[in-house]
């Protein structure tokens, strides 16, 4: 009930000014249960100036804001897709850069081995043939010791005989105080040998 | 006590002469209270965009992100319902939801809220019916009659399904106005009945100062509750701007 006579209340008010205004209004009053909204008086202006903000509004929107938003929009999906562009085309590079580097470094280390091989090969190439001509050395050295000692082995079984003969003269003589001949000798030596 | 509908009540301020139009009608072109509101919504509009958007760069500031979070929340919306045609209408539908979305904000923090006055809820409602149909016929012509005549319906079945399919086009901006006034009217005025309890219960003694302090958390709840309302408001309004467009604009071909 008390409500009833709040919602009454503002009502009495714009009807009394509705009156001053000499306007029909009253007559929607009547009937339109009191809500301010209903007062048709200030429809028009209402509407009139919402038409006049929102076309401000509008033009400024599609005029000025909205382009400038889209243009930033736009330029920063540009940026990004050519800064990732960019970045996949540098890691490409990087990528062909790396492989090349390890196919670099496994021909040079192939390049290695293959030199580290052929040293070794030369390497006991030249010590085999060493050890060949030292051994060839050797031999030859072992042979002419070998010749040499015959000789002087021959050499010395031919002055054995010699030495006997004059031995043996030496000897006869001083037994017998005469010098027995050089041919008696010489037999008797070869009889004895 | 202050009654719950004195917040809409339209109190005129600056005097402006009064036109008449041909038929005798009167408009006061006075400014008043709805008036101001509507004028500071979009002047806080155009202020916010017009320092979000002056030093647009590509790596944003915080203004231009607000900018940009809104603008695109809407566009990609507008986008999926309308599709790539989209960007044609984006302004108006832009415009309407921050218009809105401001006016429903504003009136969480002024005493006086713009859309809960039929006269504004009705105009935008049928700014949007007008520039549908403007677009309809413009795009279609003498086609414009498939919006009632779905096809692929037996003829029988298009006796029920055209009036209906009438009805429910020319319904539309009786509920895009009322939607968008009704939401607003009846938060504001909860809020109002309920801030109303406090000090009445307030004034009982003991007992009642206990007991407001129901109708204190009521209030809070509701304000918040408001917010949302506030936003969600100019949100439906501006997706059911795009699929009334979307109709008329991709008229006839399923997409």
């Amino acid at each position: 009930m008390a409500a009833e006579d709040t919602l009454t209340a503002p009502g009495a008010a714009p009807a009394a000014l509705e009156g001053a205004h000499a306007g029909t209004a009253p007559a929607e009053h009547g009937g339109g249960g009191g809500l301010p909204q209903f007062e048709l008086q200030y429809w028009g202006g209402q509407i009139v100036w919402l038409l006049l903000i929102f076309g401000v509004l509008y033009v400024l929107m599609s005029r000025v804001f909205i382009p400038r938003l889209r243009r930033v929009k736009d330029t920063r999906a540009e940026t990004i897709a050519s800064a990732v562009a960019e970045a996949r085309r540098v890691q490409d590079e990087a990528d062909a850069q790396a492989s090349a580097a390890r196919a670099e470094i496994e021909q040079a280390r192939t390049r290695a081995r293959a030199v580290a091989a052929e040293a070794k090969a030369k390497a006991n190439a030249e010590f085999a043939a060493r050890q060949a001509e030292a051994d060839a050395r050797i031999a030859e050295d072992l042979a002419a010791a070998e010749t040499r000692i015959r000789t002087l082995r021959d050499s010395a079984m031919a002055s054995v005989g010699d030495i006997a003969v004059d031995t043996a003269g030496a000897m006869v003589e001083r037994l017998t105080g005469t010098a027995a001949s050089a041919a008696d000798l010489r037999a008797a030596a070869q009889g004895a040998a | 006590m202050a009654s719950p509908m004195e917040q809409f009540e339209i109190h005129k301020g600056l005097q402006l002469p009064t036109v008449e139009l041909p038929g005798g009608i009167l408009i006061d072109l006075s400014l008043n209270n709805s008036i101001m509101a509507m004028l500071i919504a979009a002047g806080l509009i155009i202020a916010f965009f017009a320092v979000a958007t002056s030093r647009a760069a590509v790596v944003p500031g915080r203004t231009q992100l607000i900018a940009e979070g809104l603008f695109s929340y809407i566009d990609d919306m507008a986008e999926g319902i309308i599709g790539h045609e989209s960007r044609k209408f984006f302004p108006y539908i832009f415009s309407i939801f921050l218009f809105v979305l401001s006016m429903n904000m504003l009136g969480m923090f002024l005493s006086f809220t713009a859309t809960s006055q039929l006269a504004v809820t009705v105009t935008l409602a049928l700014m949007t019916f007008a520039i549908v149909l403007v677009v309809g016929f413009a795009r279609n012509g003498h086609r414009m009659y498939k919006l009632f005549v779905p096809s692929g319906v037996p003829w029988y079945m298009l006796i029920l399904v055209t009036p209906i399919e009438l009805i429910s086009f020319f319904l539309r901006p009786v509920t895009l106005a009322l939607r968008l006034f009704g939401n607003m009217l009846g938060g504001h005025v909860a809020l109002k009945v309920f801030a109303g309890f406090i000090p009445a219960l307030a004034t009982l003694g003991a007992v009642g100062v206990a007991g407001a302090i129901l109708p204190l958390a009521g209030v809070v709840a509701l304000t918040a509750l408001e917010f949302l309302v506030a936003f969600l408001q100019a949100f439906v309004f501006a997706v059911l701007t795009c699929v009334y467009l979307n109709d008329v604009v991709n008229l006839g071909d399923h997409h």
